[in-house]
């Protein structure tokens, strides 16, 4: 069965549009493999999403339930093996927990900044010109600002909440990505192969979605990943500084904020919720750097 | 009297897709004589040159039961012996010079460079040479040239420049792989017959590399012909219209010719035969 | 009347502030069914009248008539059906991630029409490939196979008039042969008219009835085929071109 799955995905002759793409994602998926780091990130990442989505099953506890007369216990405690917060709720609940709420704010972020940061960039750079000028100087204005704090500017003006602070992390994430789609634009514009399609008479639409978007794709998914590691942070200094997820959430960075207080005699209830933004930041970063392997048409496609 | 004999080389190549064998045995020897290798893309003619060079990188692999230059065994000789063979006693030109010369560097600067580093030679005598170098490939204002930059220059005096450098050593052995296929063909002609005359006054050998039959045979003393990765024929070239093989005769056959019939051109039926 | 005609063009370029002209008063014309060729060295401006032609170079004077009809700034659909181009290098001109099939199947959507399938396929054996390989990335196939796929893509919208620029420089010579075969076959099956450029003589003397010599951007000499075979050129550079043409280092 799996030998002929095999087979199937690498027929040198696809049947179908969907085998053809099937086999190509299964090339990528060797070259991914062949790096070990990149398969350690690829679990994180994978354990991450198991994480939100059996949470319910993990979870020991409630994750809002508070049980004064257990707080601060320490880990390894029967019961709490992670220990407990000032509130006494478990910490390992709401890490569980805390994955779906770091989930969604990744989600969001990895949908709405590259769709917007490509069609700018792409815009931009194939028109070239006035169009380009007028794009890519908006873009520099948003790159002119440190990212954390043109986002405490933004959610202060929002309101503080996990769709404000989504909206203002996204708002000040798409510029680079613009600018990488521009280059990639660039430098794909003057090709053959786009000249080919226009002289078939495709119009600037067709172009720009069609063919040049596929070619700063790549570009575009490596920096996302690699820029996850970043989001999460800025979703989690916000939610240290009061102004992105609210308690009683148990988002990763606000569980932080909360046991600063005790970091000196209770150092568990900070640093546990630190080591998870440091393990799934360095999966997403070591996942990023395996797919530019995998995705750069540099190194494919010979 | 042999200045290179290779027997047997083989270059491999181990990649995802598995094992692929870029040279599959090849031998040949050369003396003070103009070496051609003849082949289409694939066929493992450049592959064939780096390999004496011993710069052929990982994934591939090269295997030979000889490879002797001038009586050093290339197969056993040191990286750091390798690297003193490269450029000093074997040069190599290569296709395009604009990838060949460094873009942020005076020419005259990259031809002096080796000189003043390796040789430690002064600067007033490093220049001379250099100077003497690019007349030698018969550039005109050879001072200008010096204080120019790569991209300031045309293909062709890229590839002259090229040839100046390499020969400024006064290499035993030179390596061409296809020096001239980014040129024009007038161009084309002027710097190959610069190259043969350079080679003939020096007593160099010169394994040129091309996928030009006709180049070579004017060029060359005896050509190697490949295919997949072997040698499907050897010949003088004096004689290269009487080849014997069909792949050789095929090649010759498929070139239109100026004033020959509007007939379809012979194509080349590959025989899988020929590959063994 | 012919159908391409070509009257005093010129094409400039600006870059860095300097204007570059690449083509200077060139007149040409080329009757249907027709093969006429353009010959020169790098930056003759061969290729740059093929650009022009099809709008992807800025014309800054003279006329370009296809069928009587000057060309405007904007090149249309119609314009898109009538004249097709394929380019030089089949490594740069086939989107390299996009299959065989959605290349092909491009020109049918941008004119909305119908029966993909078929058209695709037929287009695929009409130039040799096997229908298997419709599902093939560009990567899977060699250079050949790569300029046959632009070649059918240029026929998909069943144009008149084929340009073409150096088809077959990128490849080996038993493969630029039966590519020359193929366009010769096909130039015959559907009545195309070929504008071709290339650096080879021997290869336009192979393809064309008529060529015309070019040298930094102007027009050096006309010469039908069989002035070129009996090498009755009239200027030196075309003489010199002639003999350094390689099909006759052979001879000396």
């Amino acid at each position: 069965m799996m030998g002929q799955m095999m087979t199937w995905l690498r027929d040198p002759n696809p049947a179908s549009r969907m085998q053809a793409r099937l086999g190509q994602y299964y090339l990528g998926w060797l070259r991914l493999r062949r790096n070990p780091l990149a398969v350690v990130g690829l679990t994180i990442v994978l354990a991450l999403l198991a994480m939100a989505a059996l949470a319910p099953v993990l979870a020991t506890h409630d994750p809002f339930a508070q049980d004064l007369g257990r707080r601060l216990l320490p880990p390894l405690t029967p019961g709490n093996w992670l220990g407990t917060d000032d509130f006494g709720r478990d910490i390992w609940t709401r890490i569980v927990f805390g994955a779906r709420i770091t989930l969604y704010i990744v989600a969001l972020v990895a949908i709405t900044a590259p769709v917007l940061g490509l069609l700018v960039g792409t815009v931009a750079g194939y028109f070239g010109g006035v169009v380009d000028l007028i794009l890519m100087r908006i873009t520099d204005i948003f790159l002119a600002f440190p990212r954390l704090i043109l986002a405490l500017a933004l959610v202060s003006v929002l309101g503080p909440g996990i769709e404000n602070a989504v909206l203002a992390i996204a708002l000040t994430a798409w510029p680079p990505y613009a600018r990488v789609a521009r280059a990639e634009t660039l430098t794909v514009r003057g090709a053959d192969y786009i000249a080919a399609v226009r002289l078939q008479g495709a119009g600037s639409g067709r172009i720009i979605l069609g063919h040049v978007i596929p070619m700063c794709l790549p570009s575009v998914i490596i920096r996302v990943t690699l820029d996850m590691a970043g989001v999460i942070l800025i979703a989690a200094g916000l939610g240290f500084l009061g102004l992105g997820v609210q308690p009683p959430l148990p988002e990763w960075g606000l569980m932080i904020s909360s046991g600063r207080k005790f970091l000196f005699e209770q150092w568990w209830v900070a640093t546990i919720p630190g080591l998870a933004i440091f393990i799934v930041s360095l999966g997403f970063n070591l996942l990023g750097d395996g797919l530019r392997d995998v995705l750069d048409p540099r190194s494919s496609g010979k | 009297m042999t200045l290179l004999s290779v027997k047997d080389l083989k270059v491999t190549f181990n990649t995802e897709a598995g094992v692929v064998e870029a040279v599959r045995g090849v031998s040949f020897s050369l003396g003070r004589e103009r070496l051609g290798i003849v082949g289409e893309s694939g066929s493992g003619k450049t592959m064939t040159g780096r390999s004496v060079l011993r710069l052929i990188r990982p994934p591939g692999h090269i295997e030979a039961s000889e490879m002797l230059f001038d009586g050093i065994d290339l197969m056993a000789a040191s990286e750091r012996e390798m690297r003193a063979l490269r450029g000093q006693r074997i040069a190599m030109v290569m296709q395009d010079p604009k990838y060949s010369l460094n873009p942020v560097m005076k020419i005259g600067a990259q031809l002096t460079e080796g000189l003043r580093l390796r040789d430690k030679v002064d600067k007033a005598t490093a220049l001379a040479k250099a100077i003497e170098a690019l007349e030698a490939v018969q550039i005109r204002d050879p001072e200008r040239v010096m204080e120019s930059y790569p991209h300031e220059l045309s293909g062709g005096m890229g590839q002259r420049v090229m040839i100046a450098m390499m020969l400024i050593p006064n290499p035993d052995l030179l390596i061409a792989d296809e020096p001239t296929s980014a040129l024009d063909v007038t161009v084309q002609a002027e710097v190959l017959s610069i190259l043969d005359a350079l080679v003939r006054n020096r007593g160099m050998g010169l394994i040129f590399i091309s996928h030009d039959l006709r180049l070579v045979a004017r060029f060359c003393d005896r050509v190697l012909v490949m295919y997949k990765g072997r040698v499907v024929e050897e010949l003088a070239a004096k004689n290269l219209m009487q080849a014997q093989h069909p792949y050789t005769q095929g090649l010759l056959n498929c070139l239109p010719r100026i004033g020959g019939s509007r007939a379809p051109l012979p194509g080349l039926d590959r025989t899988a035969a020929w590959a063994e | 009347m012919s159908l391409i005609e070509i009257e005093n063009l010129s094409v400039t370029y600006h870059v860095g502030g300097h204007d570059v002209r690449a083509v200077e008063g060139v007149s040409l014309s080329v009757a249907a069914r027709e093969s006429y060729g353009l010959v020169g060295e790098s930056g003759s401006g061969k290729s740059t009248i093929l650009r022009a032609i099809c709008g992807l170079a800025p014309v800054s004077g003279g006329t370009i008539r296809i069928g009587g009809e000057p060309v405007g700034a904007h090149r249309s659909k119609a314009f898109a059906a009538r004249v097709q181009m394929v380019f030089q290098d089949p490594y740069a001109s086939i989107h390299p991630r996009h299959t065989l099939d959605r290349t092909l199947s491009e020109p049918l959507a941008i004119h909305r029409l119908g029966d993909t399938d078929a058209r695709v396929v037929r287009a695929l054996t009409d130039v040799g490939l096997p229908p298997a390989f419709r599902f093939r990335y560009p990567h899977q196939l060699s250079g050949g196979q790569r300029q046959r796929v632009a070649i059918a893509r240029a026929l998909m919208l069943e144009p008149e008039i084929l340009l073409l620029d150096e088809p077959t420089s990128a490849l080996d010579a038993s493969v630029q042969a039966e590519t020359l075969n193929l366009l010769n076959r096909l130039r015959e099956e559907r009545g195309l008219t070929f504008l071709m450029v290339s650096h080879d003589l021997a290869v336009i003397d192979h393809m064309c009835d008529r060529v015309l010599v070019m040298q930094h951007g102007h027009a050096a000499e006309e010469l039908t085929r069989e002035a070129l075979a009996g090498a009755q050129m009239q200027t030196d550079y075309a003489r010199t071109l002639f003999n350094a043409s390689a099909d006759r280092m052979l001879e000396a």
